[in-house]
């Protein structure tokens, strides 16, 4: 029975979107979104539109992480801190159902970051940078080709980062250290990369850290240790399984004790 | 009276953590229309058992049975006949309480905005429920705890210390509530309380735990309201004669009194008995021992968690 999945989902996005800090990260993203390409162009900045978006892309890719961790590890764990699981659980409903409404309202969540960033900051970017070449890539179609692969490959970013927030909030039922580690993860990604170089190591290309950025396909075929799109793209989906199936066992199986 | 399939079955009921026992094979029957208190020192194992009626912790040992579904095999079924606060009513502070109402609507099939209007005339929050909760009192939350228990008319309704946070005045109002619920909508209740002297104003049945194991059960109304006169005292000329004469109602004598166990027709019938017996009465007393007397003496006066 799946017919109260929608009223499931609706209620997630009441809690998230009723809530003034909701508001207040998304008007930071919108802000920064919208002050990098203002920004460029005071300084002057010789780049074509689309190089300022994906510029300013970057940046904000930052704040989407924060927001989305945020809300990713409190969408669990915030129920238990406020004692209202108690009140959620008691429902006529497998416990699992209430789970994946909470996973899809954040995507949603990311899929509104991500467009908010790509509205704000292509509209930006244009009227600024409109008609002005110089230094960027080649030529006008695939400068934006590339920007845009770039913004799909960080919301893809996005949502490893945040499954790992939601994972970690439901295993230990608190919002913090989940968001630490997860954050964590976005930052030192690379540093593990380094340091397990799957040029060394055969095993290390099984690592999920080398494939939550995508972006390095966008210019070559051949990812870490001469591994394909298709290889990353399955290590994502089977580490993103195996997180689901985790966080699923901590939040239907166990206990809901004081 | 008569027997009547019981709303909630606990079947042996255990749930142990690591090696610890918290609740040691419970086992009664509440029948529909009762309110039925669970009463107990704290950490004796009342919010353990309600968190296993609700489905919130898994039961070690044992089975229960709501309206005939059980609960480890018939979630849904049996927990759309519950509506339940477990300890406090813990609300989304930053909703205002009609959409937490909306919130929990949204869950359970069939709830009209015309209904979440009803229970929350019911609990009369009618001109705040647009007020966002963090600006809610402690007794406003308990009647919209009540409220959200309500929405789906539930058969059974479960409180965990209902009574906690509220001034006498509320209590009376919960108490007067849950009657009317009973009577009306022929609705289950089942109370959990350290209070006793409440616990006896409102139950019609109590069960007592201590160490997770239950006790006691014992009926303190009669099923038309009435409460039970369990022991009714004698005081005549010669209480040893009277005792040898009773002794078929398993009578022990006190002094100048007899005293035996049953009901009014039994009284009428010994009291026939010993004035044919030549036995004079001086004075026919039910025996009223408080119920916290009853829950010392079988708790041993003990009431610290231990």
């Amino acid at each position: 029975m799946w017919s109260s999945f929608p009223n499931l989902v609706a209620n997630e996005n009441m809690k998230i979107y009723f809530r003034v800090r909701t508001w207040i990260m998304l008007a930071i993203l919108v802000f920064f979104s919208a002050a990098m390409p203002a920004m460029l162009y005071v300084t002057g900045a010789a780049m074509d539109a689309w190089t300022v978006f994906t510029w300013t892309e970057s940046f904000t890719l930052y704040l989407s992480a924060i927001f989305t961790v945020v809300i990713a590890a409190d969408i669990v764990a915030g129920e238990f801190a406020a004692g209202t699981i108690k009140l959620l659980l008691i429902r006529p409903l497998r416990r699992g159902k209430i789970l994946m409404s909470k996973w899809v309202a954040v995507l949603l969540f990311i899929l509104l970051c991500a467009v908010l960033t790509a509205v704000v900051g292509i509209a930006l970017s244009q009227l600024f940078f409109a008609g002005t070449g110089g230094l960027g890539s080649g030529s006008g179609a695939s400068s934006m080709v590339n920007s845009l692969l770039l913004l799909l490959t960080d919301t893809i970013q996005l949502v490893m980062i945040a499954l790992v927030a939601f994972m970690l909030s439901t295993l230990f039922r608190s919002g913090s250290l989940a968001i630490g580690i997860s954050l964590l993860v976005l930052f030192t990604k690379d540093l593990f990369g380094f340091m397990l170089n799957p040029d060394k190591y055969v095993w290390a290309k099984y690592i999920l850290f080398l494939h939550i950025d995508l972006s390095g396909y966008i210019q070559s075929p051949i990812g870490p240790g001469g591994v394909s799109l298709s290889f990353s793209i399955f290590i994502l989906a089977a580490y993103s399984l195996v997180f689901l199936l985790i966080t699923w066992w901590a939040f239907a199986k166990r206990d809901v004790a004081a | 009276m008569m027997q009547q399939e019981p709303l909630v079955r606990l079947l042996g009921v255990t749930k142990k953590i690591s090696s610890k026992v918290l609740v040691d094979n419970v086992t009664f029957d509440i029948p529909p229309g009762q309110i039925f208190g669970f009463l107990g020192p704290n950490g004796a194992g009342k919010t353990t058992t309600i968190r296993m009626m609700v489905g919130l912790m898994s039961i070690t040992e044992g089975d229960i049975v709501i309206g005939g579904y059980s609960i480890r095999s018939h979630y849904e079924q049996a927990a759309a006949l519950i509506g339940a606060i477990v300890e406090n009513p813990e609300m989304y502070k930053y909703l205002s309480g009609y959409n937490n109402l909306k919130h929990f609507a949204r869950m359970m099939p069939g709830i009209s905005e015309e209904r979440i209007r009803e229970v929350v005339e019911l609990v009369g929050l009618e001109h705040r429920i647009h007020d966002k909760v963090q600006t809610y009192s402690l007794g406003m939350r308990q009647r919209l705890g009540v409220a959200q228990a309500l929405l789906h008319r539930p058969k059974l309704l479960i409180l965990d210390e209902p009574t906690n946070g509220l001034d006498p005045q509320g209590i009376r109002e919960l108490r007067d509530y849950l009657r009317r619920l009973t009577r009306e909508e022929g609705t289950t209740v089942f109370v959990s309380s350290h209070l006793l002297s409440e616990m006896e104003l409102m139950c019609d049945r109590v069960g007592i735990i201590r160490h997770g194991r239950l006790i006691d059960i014992r009926q303190l109304r009669s099923a038309d309201g009435q409460r039970t006169a369990e022991e009714t005292a004698f005081t005549v000329h010669d209480a040893s004669a009277a005792a040898a004469l009773l002794q078929s109602f398993g009578a022990k004598t006190e002094g100048n009194r007899v005293i035996v166990r049953g009901n009014p027709e039994t009284v009428a019938d010994i009291n026939a008995l010993l004035v044919e017996a030549g036995i004079r009465v001086f004075a026919i007393q039910p025996v009223t021992e408080s119920l916290e007397d009853q829950f010392l003496e079988m708790t041993g006066g003990d009431r610290h968690v231990e």
